[in-house]
Order: C-alpha cells, then sequence, then structure tokens
C-alpha cells in the first residue's frame, strides 16, 4: 500500500486500514458463517466504497452459491449462481478485475443479465483454504471501474482475512466432528462393554482404572462412581501380585499386549483365577490412551487343568517307577514315552525313543508284519498280553533280541487313543525254566531208574520161588506208582489232574475197560494226593479183578466223583461194584484194604469208608482239596 | 505182529539190575539176548559183530546220551525200543522209535518189541 499525495486519498486508506481492523475483529468474534460473511460485505462495502457485493461459497456439490450479498436482485442471483470462473479446489487462482463487462468475451446472455441488473464494472476475488479455491467475493460498480492497485490490493487482504476465518472454521468444525465422534464411540464402547458377558476394563496411559464393565464391578464389588478411585492391586494373592504388576507395568511402559493369569479376590472374599488379556489403545493421532483389558474367570478350567496335570504326573511318575520296561505309543505307532526300565532293557536313550515308530524295537523278522497287529489292536483295545502263545522277542539298539513278555493296555488321553506296553526281559527266567526242566527231567529220570532197579531187586528175589502172586502183586503196585509218576512229571510235579489218574490208574489193563465208568468234574490233585489215589486204586481194581465185580463176566464198576466247595474244598469220590460174585466182609484185611483205609486217610487227611455190600465192593472217599487250585 | 520166538534183541542197559531184569524178561518172551552192553562202546561193538533184530536202548549210557548206538543202529535199519526214566523227553531222542518209560513190565516190553519189529 502507497500513501497517496492528497488528503482525499489518506482519508481513504485510513478508512480502508480501519475497515481491515474491522473485519479482523468480526472474524475473530464471528459466531457463525453469517456473522462471517456480514462482516466481509461490510469491509468491501466501507473499504472499497463499494455499495453492492457478494459473497458465494462451493456448496458439497461443488456449484458456487450466494451466502450473502447487498443491493442484488433475486433473478440476478438465480441466473449467475453457479457461474464461476474457477473449479473447485482449484490452486493459484488470480483475481480479476472487470472494468467493463461489455468489453468481455463473456456469453451474451451473460453480459445482458449483468447490463440489466445495472453493474459495467466488477471484480471476481478468490476466496482460498490452504491455497484451494473454496469461494469468491464479487464486488460490483455502476459504471466503468478502473481498479487500482490500492484497491487490488485491500481486495486480495481482504479475500485473505476471509480465507484465514473460513480455514479455521472449518478446522474447528472438523475438529468437532471427530470429538462428537469419539464421544460416541466412547460412549458406544461403554454401552456394549457395560452387558458384555465377560470382564472388561479400561485404564489410562498411567494404568489408573477408567471404566469396569457391569461384570467387572460386580466381582470387586465397586460401586460406577468409585471406579475413577479404585485401586485393583490390593486385590490380587499375595503370591500372584509381584508377576500381574510387572507384566501390567510392562504393557504400559512399552504400550504393548499383555496376558497374565492370577487370582483376585472378589467381594466374597474368595479368589478366582482370572486370565487377563490386555491391548493398548491409541488415539487417532497415535497418542497412547491406556489398556484394554478382558478378564476371563478360568477358575474352573484352571482346577481342571491342574487335575489334569497331577494325574498326568502321577501316571508319568507311576509309568517311571514301573518295575518293568514301559513305553507308550500314539495312533501311528509312534513312540511317545518310556520309562528308565526301557532304557535299560532296549539300550536305547529315552531321546532316541520318543517320536520314532515302536517298529525300531521289534525284530527284523517280524517288523514287517508288526503294523498289521498294531492296527488290529487299535480297532479293538483292550488290556491283554501280546502276542498269545507266541513267543515275543524285543530288538535292542546292539541288536542282540531279548525274549520279552508284553502286556498292553489301551489308555484314552485328551491326544487321542494310546497303547502303553509294559514289556518284561523273561531271559533270567527262560534261563531258570529250562535249568529247572533239566533237574526236573534229570530227577525223574534217576527216580524211574531207581525204581527200574527196584523191579529188578525184586525181580531176582522172587525168582525161582512160589510167590508168583506177591511178585506180581509187588509189580503192579511199583507200576501203578510209576504210573501217577509219568502223569506228574507232564506238569513238572506241580498238579495231577483227577480224571487222568483215575483213566490211567484203571487202564492199566486195557481189557476193563468197558466195565469201568467214570464220571466227575476237572479236579486238580496235588502230588501226594495224586500218588495216593493212584496206588488206592491200583488196590481196588486189582481186588476188583481178584475178588470182586471184574472178576466174573458180567460186573461193572463206576467211579464217581464230585466236589463241595463249602465250608471248604473237598473232594468225594465213590467207587462201587456191582454184578460181581456176592461179598462178603473179609476175615482178614489185607495190604490193599490197609492202604486205601490208612495210607490214604494219612496222605489225604480223608476219611475213607469201604463197605463190603453183598452187590459189591463200595468204598467212599472224602478227601479235603487244596484252596486256590481250580479246575482248567 | 510176529512174536519174539527167536529174534536176536540187543540190551544196552548201565544198571546191572535193569539190564538183568530185561534180560529175563526177554527170555522168558522166547528172545535171544545180546549183550547186555553196559558202555557205549560194547554196544557199537556187538552192533558190528553181531546179527540183530531189535534192540532195547537205554538213552543215557554212564552219563553219555547214547546216540552214537542208535546212529549205528539206524544205520543197520535194527529197529529200536528206547527205554528211559526221561519220558516223553525222550521224543528228541528217539526220532520215532518207541520209547517205553522205566519202570517197564514185561507185557510192555514184549508189545513194543513185536511192535517195533512190525
Amino acid at each position: 500500500m502507497q500513501l497517496g499525495g492528497g488528503s482525499d486519498k489518506l482519508a481513504e486508506r485510513l478508512d480502508e486500514l480501519s475497515a481491515l481492523y474491522v473485519l479482523t475483529d468480526r472474524l475473530y468474534r464471528a459466531k457463525s458463517s453469517h456473522e462471517a460473511s456480514e462482516a466481509g460485505l461490510d469491509a468491501i462495502r466501507d473499504g472499497l466504497g463499494c455499495r453492492r457485493a457478494s459473497m458465494l461459497l462451493f456448496d458439497e456439490a461443488g456449484v458456487m452459491r450466494f451466502v450473502a450479498w447487498r443491493g442484488l436482485s433475486e433473478s440476478y442471483r438465480k441466473a449467475l449462481e453457479g457461474h464461476s470462473p474457477w473449479a473447485v479446489g482449484g490452486r493459484n487462482a488470480d483475481a480479476i478485475f472487470v472494468s467493463d463487462i461489455a468489453e468481455t468475451d463473456e456469453p451474451a446472455a451473460v453480459k445482458e443479465m449483468i447490463a440489466r441488473e445495472g453493474i459495467v464494472g466488477l471484480a471476481f476475488i478468490p476466496l482460498t483454504v490452504q491455497g484451494e479455491v473454496v469461494g469468491k467475493f464479487m464486488t460490483y460498480y455502476e459504471r466503468r471501474h478502473a481498479f487500482a492497485s490500492h484497491e487490488i490490493d485491500l481486495a486480495t487482504t481482504i479475500a485473505r482475512q476471509i480465507g484465514f476465518y473460513l480455514e479455521r472454521t472449518r478446522a474447528e468444525q472438523a475438529r468437532k466432528i471427530a470429538e462428537e465422534e469419539l464421544r460416541g464411540s466412547e460412549q458406544q464402547f461403554r454401552l456394549m462393554s457395560e452387558h458384555a458377558p465377560v470382564m472388561i476394563w479400561t485404564c489410562d496411559a498411567l494404568g489408573k482404572c477408567t471404566n469396569l464393565n457391569m461384570m467387572l464391578r460386580e466381582f470387586w464389588g465397586v460401586e460406577t462412581e468409585d471406579v475413577p478411585t479404585f485401586n485393583w492391586h490390593p486385590t490380587i494373592h499375595p503370591d500372584d501380585a509381584a508377576e500381574i504388576g510387572a507384566r501390567m507395568m510392562q504393557a504400559l511402559s512399552t504400550q504393548t499386549a499383555a496376558s497374565v493369569q492370577g487370582r483376585y479376590r472378589n467381594r466374597k472374599g474368595e479368589y478366582r483365577v482370572l486370565l487377563t488379556t490386555a491391548r493398548p489403545h491409541f488415539s487417532a493421532s497415535g497418542i497412547f490412551r491406556g489398556l484394554i483389558g478382558v478378564n476371563v474367570d478360568v477358575t474352573e478350567r484352571d482346577q481342571a487343568d491342574m487335575a489334569m496335570r497331577h494325574s498326568e504326573e502321577r501316571f508319568r511318575s507311576a509309568v517311571e517307577a514301573a518295575p518293568s520296561g514301559m513305553v507308550m505309543t500314539d495312533e501311528d505307532g509312534r513312540i511317545v514315552l518310556v520309562n528308565l526300565h526301557a532304557e535299560t532293557l532296549f539300550g536305547y536313550g529315552r531321546e532316541e525313543m520318543v517320536g520314532q515308530g515302536i517298529e525300531m524295537l521289534v525284530p527284523d523278522r517280524s517288523r514287517s508284519s508288526h503294523p498289521v497287529f498294531r492296527q488290529g489292536y487299535g480297532s479293538f483295545p483292550q488290556a491283554r498280553p501280546m502276542g498269545a502263545g507266541r513267543d515275543l522277542y524285543a530288538r535292542r539298539k546292539d541288536g542282540k533280541e531279548v525274549p520279552v513278555e508284553i502286556g498292553l493296555s489301551p489308555i484314552q488321553t485328551s491326544e487321542g487313543m494310546m497303547a502303553l506296553a509294559s514289556v518284561v526281559d523273561i531271559s533270567e527266567r527262560r534261563r531258570s525254566e529250562a535249568q529247572r526242566e533239566l533237574l526236573m527231567a534229570e530227577l525223574n529220570h534217576r527216580v524211574k531208574n531207581t525204581l527200574a532197579v527196584v523191579q529188578g531187586i525184586a525181580h531176582q528175589t522172587f525168582r525161582g520161588t512160589q510167590a508168583t502172586d506177591a511178585h506180581a502183586a509187588f509189580e503192579g503196585r511199583l507200576m501203578a506208582l510209576s504210573a501217577a509218576h509219568n502223569i506228574l512229571t507232564q506238569t513238572s510235579w506241580e498238579h495231577a489232574s483227577l480224571d487222568q489218574i483215575v483213566c490211567d490208574s484203571l487202564q492199566i489193563r486195557g481189557a476193563f475197560s468197558n466195565r469201568v465208568s467214570t464220571t466227575g468234574p476237572a479236579i486238580l490233585l496235588q502230588p501226594n494226593q495224586a500218588l495216593s489215589l493212584a496206588l488206592a486204586f491200583h488196590e481196588l481194581l486189582t481186588n476188583a479183578v481178584k475178588y470182586g465185580a471184574l472178576s466174573n463176566d458180567a460186573g461193572t464198576i463206576s467211579v464217581e466223583w464230585f466236589r463241595t466247595d463249602e465250608p471248604k474244598p473237598r473232594l468225594k469220590l465213590v467207587w462201587s461194584e456191582l454184578g460181581g460174585p456176592t461179598v462178603s466182609s473179609p476175615t482178614r484185611r489185607g495190604f490193599g484194604s490197609r492202604l486205601i483205609e490208612r495210607g490214604l486217610a494219612a496222605d489225604l487227611e480223608a476219611e475213607v469208608a469201604m463197605e463190603f455190600q453183598p452187590q459189591g465192593l463200595v468204598c467212599r472217599i472224602d478227601a479235603p482239596l487244596p484252596e486256590g487250585i481250580l479246575p482248567q | 505182529m510176529t512174536t519174539l520166538s527167536g529174534k536176536r534183541v540187543l540190551i544196552v542197559e548201565d544198571e546191572s539190575l535193569i539190564a538183568m531184569l530185561a534180560e529175563d524178561f526177554l527170555i522168558e518172551l522166547g528172545a535171544t539176548v545180546i549183550g547186555p552192553a553196559t558202555s557205549i562202546d560194547d554196544a557199537i561193538a556187538l552192533i558190528a559183530t553181531q546179527e540183530i533184530d531189535a534192540a532195547v536202548l537205554d538213552l543215557n549210557i554212564r552219563g553219555e546220551r547214547s546216540d552214537r548206538v542208535a546212529d549205528a543202529l539206524r544205520l543197520r535199519d535194527i529197529p529200536i525200543v528206547c527205554a528211559t526214566g526221561y519220558g516223553q523227553g525222550a521224543a528228541d531222542f528217539a526220532r520215532g522209535s518207541a520209547i517205553i518209560a522205566k519202570p517197564y513190565s514185561k507185557e510192555k516190553l514184549d508189545h513194543s518189541l513185536r511192535f517195533a519189529l512190525g
């Protein structure tokens, strides 16, 4: 701005300055855009001495609309609304000063409309916000108007002032909208979280509680108005406080997410296990606002987990302490668990076994068929010994094979059906069994040889004497004893079946087999019982052949026995002869009778009754049976 | 089945009383007794020199298994009756030959030998 020479000019300049000051002041105080527009138009009128003026702004659709005006008819405004020399957002827009509209290239209709309004000279001054055109103000003159440079300067200055105002109000508006949105979203967050079925909280950047939803307030028993002053730290279990505090501090100081589990005292004074997951939240401009957290009550789950862990630990320590090699495999036959014994047995360290297929422990020759057996077990899992009846071997790391006995048990776990194999190295047992068998065979051999020697001695003793019957009786008894020995030998002197003793004893003379009937359940006898009974049967049979039911062609013998279990197990056996010659009680008791009556009574603790009934001999034997040995 | 009458039967048995008993049984059954051999070498010598129809062979002669005797007999297709205190435990030794458990009766010996002779 240059000061001119004359005092009029000076007065004009002062008016201009004063108009600018007034404008600045009014814009500063403007409470609405209407007030601002009025101030702008007043400044144009007062500063530029222009009676008619207008202000237009682009609307949302990008159409230039009159927002304020002076001295313009409605029809003029309607006709020229939307007319703009600049596009929305255009940059570097310059003001356009037209001395006489008639001299421009505007369309005739526009020129005519302007002329009809009585306008000759006019100016288009762009209003810009941050360099972009948002509107314009116009000054109108009824006569041709040459725009002086100070007028141009002033117009530009007024436009800039209004632009600043617009810029400020727009920013203000944007901020207000953003704030409202934020308030709205916070409101919404509170509303949503309030009734959420989990515990939700927020805290500020310093960790101070800013919001607790209903569930969490109820947990702690905090009233809404007390939330801002509520301190939750004292509710943490003393043992968990340090860790939870540290984790939360870390989340706050590093502005990162955190997850921590711990015990908190609720309003009733009970400790509950809460799993807290917290995330940082930031303002739109990236400022850390604090944490938003969710607490889930996992007390029951935690207890179940603990119980599961305990039972798993117990299981593991039981497996570890088991006195045999334990190997657990999953459904695919992968080893998942082994114990110390298994390491010793197989010669592998557990880290060499776990994760590998179980087939690594199977001898080469059975390896290819093993998966089939395994799958068979998987489809019908039950606790049972492996490889029924087959000799099983395990392959050690050094390639050696060891005889083993394997028991399988299915274990249902959270990771599916597992098979737990208990593997016992039976090399030692095999060796001692073989040793025992060898000794037993040797003993039998010697006993039999001794019996044969006794037989030989008897033979030599009786040779040439008249005692043929006695010799035969002696040899018969010796053979009966030997036959009973044979039966016992078959079971390694553990037991003998009564049925076999009866049949073998009575079929020594096969000719009578169809005249002797035997009925009774399977009963196992101890060796001494077996020997005594075998000798007794021999005597009974010999007697029957000589004097009883087998001494003629028609007699028969029935041997029946049964077992009673109350109060204690006993064997009741009845030998009855029928159809032989009429029996009379013998005057003299021979060795046979004595052996039966006294021998059995002594050896078996049995009650023996010999009844010499006329139709045939009946012998009743009532002997205790050992408890625990059951018929097989 | 033939009788044992006139059959030449070798007895291999180290226990003299048992050997004598077998000898008596065989004589009573009408057989001719070769031996009894009381050692493995004696038995093998007899097998090499004597005409033998059948043999009653103890599995264990003076603490040694009498496999060599059994082999020599089998080589000459002489039927064997294994007399043993081991019972059926001697099955691997007998290799299909008859086994009779000691002590045996004359009848049992008769039956086994006749069966072995076919």
